[in-house]
């Protein structure tokens, strides 16, 4: 043990010695220190926007004077997604997805008004933010700390003197790993320092600590590769051409041709083109705005028979508020129903994502951190899931009040008569019945659970590597 | 033979050499073979992406007339065939749109709009999917700004120290007509290998998707002076006395800084210093205004509406508690008073965009991107272009229906022929 300590020490002291290894690693160190400060002010900004435009658009629901309660459909409400607390770390999808829908009767809007459409375009790979700057730039300081020190005693000679002097290979390597690991863990500080801001804001102490375990993960996996590139390359130039180009491959090239084949291999239609197919369906299922609709004859019948009356006039109820909430049922059935098969495509296509995780640690590291800090698909999907099921209920409770509190005969001669048109609106406090919505994190248990699959990538990276370690440290010769 | 001629026949036979000893250098020749390779790659990504928008598009138009008649079909009046009747406008992939797909795969392309007011559809995206977004695609644009300078960097960071290291340097500088031209027709020869090789692929892209000859010798030479740029920094570094180590590690220190350093505090920076008004507020002005009007009188409604459009303002009468002329004109209205802060919002994208352009001389593969962009009409002044676009089509849109429902032009269907059709930019 002694033996390793020392080994250790002394890759340590090379390390601050080096000119190389200092300026790599300060920088790197400054660069992640601005990007957590930046991007933490910057996301407690959003979300104190968004959760103000929420409160704002609720006040204004509510404040509506008296009106016929269809006009409080079509007024509409906003929800807002506000970010979680650890999008100080990861914002992940972010700046690329719309971040407030406009909730109405009889439609689902998209998300709309993304950061990304409004920016300057400078291209570049991403936006910093500290998760980029690990997953992108992280392994490129473990590689020019790690690539020499191996292959650095074989060139200078000194690898057969420590063999001689019965240090021996594994224990040779077992101490520049603990060194790198060393790197690693203070590497690891400022998305240390980034977790306690998002600790502050409600997050789970699990979330921090699993999150730094995958990043810890995905900084080894780089450590074991340079150290085994360090141990059976013989020259040190060799070593980091190797690594740089291995750096290249996994982190740059193939996140992005994995994109082509996903696009490829899982084809998606656009909402316009899909809608076509819907929009021929919701034509077919009648206008709620109008009880004539042949469509809804069965439902006057019914109505008719029920409460044993032959004319809708003599109904206790509003025929059209019933078909319009009749209408508005069956309408949201179909909404969901391709709704959810757009989101099933996505999501296939993100999983088609993942599995490449399995041939570049970036893809495993960067999905595993979105999981699980709840910026992912996965958690987009849920905000219009949640904002639909917002939606819903306004629109059925003021169908509701449509039916139980306006005259059908009030009703139908209001565009022609200006006091029927007075006794169709309805009490201002009626607009109370909109529930309040914050899009809050999903429990840490969930997020680690979508985690599991690419963490999961990264451990086998792991322990494959750290296996060919053991093995190749064990057979070094001079 | 003369002294000048001799020379000549020998920096020929140096070239020759030179070519033959590159030819044989198997670490040199694997770096071109992956140089070729990508490009291939991203050219074909780049084809099988545009073709898709393509036919994508070829079944949009269709579908979009078969739903519009269908819906107007059930709604036999002017008012109802402006309201149900939703318009295709599209932004067809340019011809060299393959070689950078741009701010396509974040922002939509395709929109269908109708009569209502225009600010609360236009920010509505038909984009793909976020995860991939978030990511990028491989293209031509992405493998020369950020791949090329790598693989550069690469052959070129130990010109030197190779020789060095494998004991010829001196030898090779001694036995030189001119050592520092030895050099510089090594590093060419590398530089210009690897940057044909990465052409080649998107010459053959371009004259297969019929690329204007424009176009694609403006591509052609802003690549090569991108790969310049590249290969005299990397042949600077490499002539620097440092081991190769430290060449290198500076040359991809400087990759990285002009690379993704610079243009994400560029455009931190940019977005920071000019700011635009809020989406949403945008958003909610119009519809706020838009449900006003259903409580004023009309008259709060027509006197805005009519200072725009005095040709009809002999129907500003309104008898009824609700006539679809009304109800278009406190459309027009909201409109109207979003129109400020939505005019502020495009022109602060314009300024930031200009921005973006003056800033992007300092980061040469932010330079290359923007440029292969603006051939390939795939940056965000295409978009806003193509955003104006919309806008001038739902003014079209209006005009027809205004001059059908204030005049209240008994309701023909047949007219309904004339309605205007978008046609995007590359076709006029």
């Amino acid at each position: 043990m002694s033996v390793i300590l020392a080994v250790a020490r002394e890759e340590w002291r090379y390390w601050l010695r080096s000119r190389l290894a200092m300026a790599t690693a300060l920088l790197f160190l400054l660069l992640l220190g601005t990007t957590v400060i930046l991007t933490a002010l910057r996301t407690a900004q959003e979300r104190e926007h968004r959760l103000e435009h929420q409160a704002e658009a609720e006040d204004s629901f509510v404040s509506q004077p008296e009106r016929h309660p269809h006009r409080m459909v079509h007024y509409g409400h906003y929800a807002f997604r506000a970010p979680p607390p650890l999008a100080v770390f990861d914002p992940g999808l972010d700046p690329v997805t719309g971040q407030s829908i406009f909730l109405e009767g009889h439609r689902q809007n998209a998300a709309m008004l993304a950061e990304a459409d409004a920016s300057a375009e400078l291209g570049g790979l991403g936006s910093l933010t500290p998760a980029f700057v690990y997953q992108l730039f992280g392994p490129l300081l473990v590689i020019l700390l790690g690539y020499g020190a191996m292959v650095r005693e074989r060139e200078s000679s000194t690898l057969s003197t420590l063999l001689a002097q019965g240090v021996g290979g594994t224990r040779l390597f077992a101490g520049k790993a603990l060194a790198l690991l060393g790197v690693v863990l203070l590497v690891l500080l400022p998305l240390v320092a980034s977790t306690i801001v998002a600790i502050a804001g409600g997050e789970s102490v699990l979330a921090a600590g699993l999150l730094a375990g995958a990043y810890f993960l995905y900084l080894g996996v780089w450590g074991l590769l340079s150290l085994l590139l360090s141990t059976l390359l013989r020259q040190k130039a060799t070593v980091l051409a190797a690594l740089i180009g291995a750096w290249l491959a996994l982190s740059l090239l193939l996140p992005n041709l994995a994109v082509n084949n996903v696009t490829r291999a899982v084809p998606m239609a656009g909402r316009i083109e899909v809608n076509f197919e819907m929009l021929a369906e919701l034509r077919a299922l009648g206008d709620g705005h109008n009880a004539a609709d042949p469509a809804f004859a069965r439902l006057r019948g019914d109505l008719l028979e029920e409460y044993g009356v032959d004319t809708v006039d003599e109904l206790p109820i509003n025929l059209r508020g019933v078909v319009a909430q009749y209408s508005e049922a069956k309408l949201t059935d179909t909404l969901n129903r391709y709704a959810g098969q757009r989101m099933e495509v996505e999501r296939r296509q993100a999983a088609a994502l993942q599995r490449h995780g399995w041939l570049t640690p970036l893809l495993a590291v960067a999905t595993a951190s979105r999981a699980i800090a709840g910026t992912d698909l996965r958690n987009h999907q849920r905000f219009l899931r949640e904002a639909e099921a917002l939606r819903f209920d306004f629109v059925q409770g003021l169908n509701r009040l449509h039916a139980e509190e306006l005259s059908y005969a009030d009703d139908i001669n209001r565009s022609s008569d200006a006091a029927a048109e007075q006794r169709t609106r309805v009490a201002a406090e009626n607009w109370q019945l909109l529930e309040s919505f914050r899009f809050e994190p999903e429990d840490f248990t969930s997020r680690a659970a979508a985690a599991v699959p690419a963490l999961g990538a990264l451990a086998v990276w792991f322990a494959a590597l750290a296996a060919g370690a053991v093995w190749t440290s064990a057979r070094v010769r001079p | 033979m003369d002294e000048r001629e001799s020379k000549t026949v020998s920096t020929l036979a140096t070239t020759l050499r030179e070519v033959r000893l590159l030819s044989r250098d198997r670490a040199f020749a694997l770096w071109v073979m992956l140089a070729l390779l990508l490009s291939i790659l991203a050219v074909a990504g780049g084809m099988n992406e545009v073709a898709q928008q393509r036919s994508t598009l070829e079944r949009l138009v269709q579908a979009d007339r078969i739903d519009r008649a269908d819906a107007q079909r059930q709604h036999p009046d002017w008012g109802g065939a402006a309201y149900y009747g939703f318009h295709l406008t599209y932004d067809p992939p340019s011809d060299f749109a393959f070689a950078a797909l741009g701010v396509r795969d974040h922002a939509p392309w395709k929109h269908r709009v109708r009569m209502l007011a225009l600010e609360g559809q236009i920010y509505d995206r038909d984009a793909g999917n976020p995860v991939l977004a978030l990511v990028g695609r491989f293209d031509f644009a992405f493998f020369a700004a950020y791949v090329v300078p790598l693989l550069i960097i690469v052959v070129l960071h130990d010109l030197h120290t190779s020789e060095r290291a494998a004991g010829r340097h001196a030898l090779l500088v001694s036995t030189a007509r001119e050592a520092g031209g030895l050099w510089r027709q090594r590093a060419a020869l590398r530089v210009g290998k690897i940057a044909f090789v990465a052409l080649v692929p998107l010459l053959v892209g371009c004259a297969w998707a019929g690329t204007s000859f424009g176009t694609t010798v403006a591509a052609t030479l802003i690549f090569l002076a991108h790969c310049s740029f590249w290969g005299l920094l990397a042949f600077w570094m490499a002539g620097r006395p440092r081991s190769s180590e430290q060449i290198l590690a500076t040359l991809l220190g400087v990759w990285l800084l002009l690379g993704i350093i610079a243009p994400a505090l560029g455009t931190l920076a940019i977005d920071r210093f000019v700011p635009v008004p809020e989406g949403a507020d945008i958003v909610m002005t119009q519809r706020e205004a838009v449900n006003d009007a259903w409580d004023l009188p009309k008259d709060a409604t027509m006197q805005p509406f009519m200072a725009r459009h005095p040709q009809w303002a002999g129907y500003a009468e309104v008898g009824q508690p609700f006539h679809w002329k009304w109800y278009f004109a406190f459309q027009q209205v909201g409109d109207q008073k979003a129109e400020a802060l939505s005019q502020d919002y495009r022109a602060g994208r314009r300024t930031r965009d200009r921005l973006a352009g003056i800033v992007a001389w300092m980061m040469p593969p932010a330079l290359l991107e923007r440029a292969l962009q603006r051939l390939a009409e795939t940056d965000l002044r295409a978009q806003m272009d193509y955003e104006q676009d919309i806008r001038d089509f739902h003014a079209e849109l209006r005009a027809f229906y205004y001059a059908r429902l204030f005049p209240e032009v008994p309701f023909d269907p047949s007219q309904l022929d004339e309605l205007p059709t978008f046609t995007p930019r590359g076709d006029s």
